[in-house]
C-alpha cells in the first residue's frame, strides 16, 4: 500500500506540462531480487518516464480473467486510456479496486462478457476478483507513453523521450520499495541506466466489503 | 521533502467515492443501484404520527431482496407490512398489507468517476393490495441528485395510484433533501417530504427534518426524523441494506 501511494505521488506530482517530441532513447537493464535473495527473473517489469505528460492513445488494454488469475497481473497505460477486463473462465467473477486513485466495482458476469474502465487519474490501481482471492493484477496509469516492458533479461528500450531531465522507474507486482533515477535526455541520444529492484511476498487483500475472504480457493492451471 | 509533498498531495486529491448508503436519505429514493448480480436484503420502517389533525397512527415495515440485473437496472420484491390505530388505541390493525414488483433504473453509468454530476433514477412499481382483493398499487418516481464536492442535492419526484375497477386514488409524493459528506461512509443532511393527495386535502401532510446515512462494509442505513408541517406530527423513517 505504501508503494502503491508512493508510485502514485510519484506519477501524479512529477506530471509536467505536455512536450513534443521527436528525443532521445532511454535503455538500460532492471535486476530484481527475489525475496530469498537470490537473483530473479526480471520479467513482468515496467519502466516508465516521468515528468512530462502526453495525450492517450485509443488503444484498450486487456488484462483477462483466464484461471482464476489476471493475466497479464501487471500493465501500464497512459492516463484516460480503457482497460478491458474479458472473463475466459467457466464461472463468474467480480473483478473491483478500492485504490484511491481508481474505485470501481464491475459486478459479476460470467465467460465470454467483457466489461471495460476508463483510468482518468495518475496512480497505481490495484484490482481484484470478489470471489476468488488469489486473483490479483496492477494497472499503472502514467501520465505519458513513455512506458515499456522489460524483454526476459531485463532489457529495456524506451524510444521517443522528449529532451530534459525526467525520472525513470522501475515497477514490478510485490516490489518492496519503487526504484528510480535521474536521467537527462538529449536529442537523439541513448541515455544508459540500471535498475535494482527488490521482490516481496504477495500482499493479502480485503474484498470489497472491506472484510477478509472466507477461503483460498484452488487455482487451476490456465485453459483449464 | 519531495517525497513528503507529493504524498500529501495524493493523499489530500485522492477522490473520495461516496459510497455512504444506497440512499443518503429517510424518505427519498436514492440514485445508487447494485452492481450487476449483486444481492442486498433491504428493510424499512417508516411512522406517521396524529396525521389529518386525529390520533391516526400508522407504522409500516417494507422489506425484500434486491438483484441487480445490470449495473443500471435492480429489480426488487417487497413485501410490507402495516399497523394502524385512530382515537381507539384498541381499534388497532396490523395486516400484511402488499407485495409487489419495483425496477429502479439508473439513466447514467453505475460507476460514479464514469457519470456526470447530474444522475436521475426512474423507479417503477406494482403491488397488490392483500386486504383489499381488486386493488393494485402503482407507484412511480423519477429522482435526480446532483454531487459537487461533500455536497449532495436531491429532489424525488413520486406518485402513488390505488387503482380498483371502481375507484381510483393517488398522491403525489415529492421530496428534497442536501446531504453533506462528513467522513468516508458519513453523511448527515436535512429533507422535506409530503403525500400530497388529489382527492382529499385532509389526508396531505408534509414533514421535515435532520437526516444522517452511514456505510460500513456490506452494511448501510439512512434515516430521517421528519417534524410535521401540515397534517402529521412526526414522521421518522429507517431504511437499512446488507449486500452479499
Amino acid at each position: 500500500m505504501k508503494i502503491a501511494v508512493f508510485a502514485a505521488a510519484v506519477v501524479g506530482v512529477l506530471a509536467g506540462p505536455g512536450v513534443a517530441e521527436p528525443g532521445g532513447r532511454v535503455t538500460g537493464t532492471v535486476t530484481v531480487t527475489e525475496p530469498d535473495g537470490k537473483t530473479g527473473d526480471a520479467v513482468d517489469v515496467i519502466v516508465y518516464v516521468v515528468g512530462f505528460t502526453e495525450p492517450p492513445t485509443a488503444e484498450v488494454t486487456t488484462v483477462s480473467q483466464k484461471g482464476r488469475k489476471f493475466v497479464p497481473d501487471l500493465v501500464a497505460i497512459t492516463v484516460n486510456e480503457r482497460v478491458a477486463f474479458p472473463n475466459f473462465d467457466p464461472f463468474l467473477h467480480n473483478v473491483f479496486s478500492q485504490s484511491g486513485a481508481r474505485k470501481f466495482d464491475l459486478g459479476s458476469y460470467p465467460r465470454g462478457e467483457s466489461k471495460d474502465k476508463q483510468f482518468p487519474q495518475a496512480g497505481v490501481v490495484d484490482v481484484y476478483c470478489n470471489i476468488h482471492p488469489e486473483m490479483a493484477a496492477t494497472i499503472l496509469v502514467l501520465p505519458n507513453r513513455r512506458h515499456v516492458r522489460t524483454d526476459a533479461r531485463g532489457h529495456f528500450d524506451i524510444q521517443g523521450v522528449p529532451p530534459g531531465d525526467w525520472t525513470v522507474f522501475a515497477y514490478a507486482r510485490r516490489a518492496t520499495k519503487p526504484t528510480s533515477a535521474k536521467v537527462t535526455v538529449k536529442p537523439n541520444a541513448e541515455t544508459v541506466v540500471a535498475l535494482e529492484l527488490a521482490r516481496g511476498a504477495e500482499v493479502v487483500h480485503l474484498n470489497k466489503y472491506g472484510e477478509k475472504y472466507h477461503e483460498q480457493t484452488t487455482v487451476y492451471p490456465n485453459g483449464h | 521533502m519531495r517525497i513528503a509533498l507529493a504524498f500529501l498531495v495524493v493523499v489530500c486529491c485522492a477522490p473520495r467515492l461516496g459510497f455512504a448508503g444506497r440512499s443518503f436519505y429517510g424518505w427519498l429514493y436514492g440514485t445508487e443501484v447494485l452492481p450487476e448480480r449483486g444481492i442486498e436484503l433491504q428493510t424499512w420502517i417508516l411512522e406517521t404520527n396524529d396525521r389529518y389533525g386525529t390520533h391516526a397512527k400508522e407504522s409500516s415495515i417494507w422489506w425484500g431482496p434486491l438483484i441487480g440485473v445490470t449495473d443500471q437496472l435492480e429489480l426488487a420484491l417487497p413485501i410490507e407490512l402495516e399497523w394502524v390505530t385512530q382515537d381507539n388505541p384498541t381499534r388497532t390493525l396490523f395486516t400484511f398489507r402488499r407485495f409487489g414488483i419495483e425496477a429502479r433504473y439508473r439513466l447514467a453509468s453505475a460507476d460514479p468517476a464514469d457519470a456526470s454530476r447530474f444522475v436521475p433514477l426512474l423507479r417503477v412499481a406494482a403491488k397488490r393490495d392483500v386486504s383489499v382483493r381488486d386493488d393494485v398499487r402503482v407507484e412511480g418516481d423519477l429522482v435526480t441528485s446532483y454531487e459537487v464536492g461533500p455536497f449532495q442535492a436531491q429532489i424525488d419526484l413520486g406518485f402513488v395510484s390505488d387503482i380498483t375497477p371502481h375507484t381510483h386514488h393517488s398522491d403525489a409524493r415529492p421530496g428534497a433533501g442536501l446531504s453533506l459528506r462528513l467522513a468516508e461512509g458519513l453523511r448527515f443532511g436535512g429533507e422535506v417530504y409530503s403525500e400530497i393527495s388529489f382527492e382529499s386535502r385532509a389526508e396531505t401532510w408534509a414533514a421535515a427534518g435532520p437526516d444522517l446515512s452511514w456505510t460500513h462494509g456490506r452494511f448501510w442505513f439512512s434515516g430521517a426524523v421528519g417534524i410535521g408541517l401540515y397534517h402529521v406530527k412526526v414522521a421518522p423513517r429507517a431504511m437499512w441494506g446488507i449486500a452479499f
